[in-house]
């Protein structure tokens, strides 16, 4: 990254020892990650850098900080390769809590035994309290956190918080109320909890509004990402025809070509369901007329009926409709139509064109190549091939293959 | 099915100017347009107004809610014995030409039609009679089936065998003129054919056809 703008605040995957703080700090920041560490543990020492640490544990989402960054930018920007992204072994992070846990109780324990005397009456609300807290905080550190957040709430979550919340009440009244009584304690009870309630009161429009901005701004990003990919078709498509168009501005036929092209192009793309290569007829035969569109400078109204998956006798069909289009093109006169129909146990291809007609007896066996090309390339794979012809009434190649497989797609 | 009067009193909708003043431009003298309308809620407003024989409707419309040509059709559903709607689309989208054709039009032609071709639908819609493109007749053909299926369905949920032909013959890109002599039929019997598909385009609930339209996300 040769980027002058600093990254955002994330803890990185990668490269972490607990957290990831330090690492997302430092990339933050600018500066070494020894540095940090260092920093960090002679702060942890004198216990402030323990509380940090947790605090930006917590409130610090996880994330590649390069990947944050790349994702803040307008999408429009962005549209090129993503880096590739290892996945790394996450470390253990809850594990790890209830092992010191664990570990806590034991020396608890040892120094009972040893004959230190152990105030109880101070460990053991602490250690509910800070057991509520990791309780409740622990999903924080989840990758749904955000969806969390926006109002995407499981019931364990739900359980997660209240009884974390629990435990922390708990641990925080036995802690204040040492050796009070026990009406003293309940008065101190529903003092704090009506205090949380006035607050919650009091946050709640705030926490609704940050909610509703943050479902809005997903929103709003998913339709940025929709609109850019709009306006880069159209920029790759239809604003490169233009600027054809507008050099070849004095030979319509070049013109009228280029804009066909991309009237074709942009009809596929905002009206067909685009089927997977290989799988469709319809969308092979919609390539062949496109070619002879392209090639002869002529419009050719296509209407398909059914379809099917190709396989060598439809090649074969097609390419002598491609024939029987170039034919219909160059000698007819427009408009120029061709109609499909895949039918359950054949296939049948009309061209007709709308041209001074002609007689095929009267034509030599050496000369046309309808004949050979269309006519024969049909009947060798057992299908049947006529041309009707009269003055005044145009040409129509009427070319039909029997179907063998079974692969006709229902439903087209 | 009678004879139309000429000239055709015709209204016509659309939301490019450019577009109707080019309409305007290519129809002849069998055709007089009295309006013109540019969203849902004008239409519906002018076609109660003026009463015209035909009415050009686009199929895509601004305004009203969002329905475009098949909303102006439904809200002018009581006029619909006598005053016919012909349907002008750019989109060759099933869903677009069928959801017009179901909602009462007389026919569907693309835009791109010539204007004396236009002059001819519009004549032809007049006299009460449905006006299909080939690309119209391939979505028929797609949607009723092609196979002569002879079971003992309502008489609305099939084709028969030779309005099939005529359908066949009109996807083929023949006139109706053409398709008459083809089958050695007069052009009034052609469009009789063509006026009971129409009909059972708009009235089926042929099972195939409810699957075929939801397929395209038409239901």
């Amino acid at each position: 990254m040769t980027s002058t703008e600093r990254l955002p605040l994330r803890r990185p995957e990668r490269g972490r020892w607990v957290g990831g703080v330090a690492a997302g700090l430092a990339a933050h920041l600018g500066v070494p990650v020894a540095l940090l560490r260092a920093l960090l543990l002679v702060l942890a020492a004198m216990g402030a850098g323990v509380v940090a640490y947790v605090f930006l544990w917590v409130t610090v989402p996880p994330g590649d900080p390069v990947r944050a960054a790349a994702e803040q930018r307008a999408p429009e920007l962005s549209r090129l390769a993503r880096r590739p992204t290892l996945d790394p072994a996450r470390l253990p992070v809850t594990d790890i809590a209830l092992g010191l846990v664990a570990l806590a109780g034991a020396a608890l324990l040892v120094a009972d035994r040893l004959g230190v005397q152990v105030q109880a009456q101070w460990v053991v609300p602490v250690l509910v309290a800070v057991a509520g807290l990791a309780l409740a905080w622990s999903q924080l550190d989840r990758t749904e956190r955000a969806r969390w957040v926006a109002g995407g709430r499981t019931p364990v979550s739900v359980l997660r918080l209240a009884g974390g919340v629990v435990l922390a009440v708990v641990g925080v009244l036995l802690l204040v109320s040492q050796g009070a009584s026990m009406s003293a304690t309940i008065n101190a009870a529903l003092a704090a909890v009506a205090v949380l309630l006035g607050v919650a009161l009091v946050l709640a429009p705030w926490w609704l509004r940050l909610a509703r901005e943050l479902t809005e701004e997903r929103a709003a990003r998913a339709r940025e990402a929709e609109r850019a990919d709009i306006a880069a078709h159209l920029h790759d498509s239809v604003l490169q025809s233009l600027a054809l168009i507008r050099k070849q501005a004095g030979d319509p036929e070049a013109v009228a070509r280029v804009a066909r092209a991309q009237e074709r192009e942009l009809r596929a793309w905002l009206y067909d369901d685009r089927p997977e290569p290989g799988t469709s007829l319809a969308a092979e035969l919609a390539a062949v007329v496109a070619e002879v569109e392209d090639i002869e400078a002529v419009a050719v109204e296509t209407v398909v009926v059914g379809d099917r998956v190709p396989d060598e006798d439809t090649a074969a069909l097609l390419l002598a409709t491609r024939e029987a289009l170039l034919n219909a093109a160059r000698h007819g006169s427009p408009p120029v139509t061709v109609y499909l129909e895949a039918s359950e146990d054949r296939v049948e291809v009309f061209v007709r064109d709308r041209g001074e007609g002609f007689d095929l007896d009267g034509i030599p066996h050496d000369r046309f190549g309808v004949r050979e090309s269309i006519l024969g390339r049909v009947r060798r794979r057992g299908g049947t091939a006529e041309v009707t012809s009269s003055p005044g009434r145009g040409t129509e190649v009427h070319l039909t293959t029997p179907l063998r497989g079974e692969e006709r797609l229902r439903d087209g | 099915m009678g004879e139309a009067e000429l000239p055709v009193d015709v209204v016509l909708v659309d939301d490019h100017d450019m577009f109707r003043a080019g309409v305007r431009a290519s129809l002849d003298e069998r055709v007089r347009v009295v309006g013109e309308a540019d969203s849902v809620d004008s239409a519906v407003a002018v076609v109660h107004e003026l009463r015209p024989t035909v009415v050009l409707l686009d199929v895509h419309l601004p305004g009203g809610d969002g329905g475009g040509g098949a909303e102006v059709l439904v809200r002018c559903a009581a006029l619909l014995p006598e005053v016919r709607f012909l349907a002008l689309s750019v989109s060759d989208a099933a869903e677009d030409v069928v959801a017009v054709i179901r909602a009462g039009a007389r026919g569907y032609v693309t835009k791109a039609i010539s204007g004396p071709e236009l002059g001819d639908a519009v004549v032809r819609v007049a006299g009460g009679d449905a006006v299909f493109s080939p690309r119209l007749a391939g979505f028929v053909l797609d949607a009723f089936g092609t196979a002569d299926v002879a079971t003992g369905d309502d008489e609305l949920d099939r084709l028969s065998a030779r309005e099939r032909e005529v359908m066949r013959l009109i996807a083929r890109g023949h006139t109706y003129r053409e398709v008459a002599s083809d089958l050695f039929i007069s052009v009034k019997t052609v469009e009789t054919h063509v006026s009971a598909v129409l009909r059972k385009l708009q009235l089926s609930n042929r099972h195939e056809l409810t699957r075929w339209a939801a397929a395209r996300r038409l239901l």
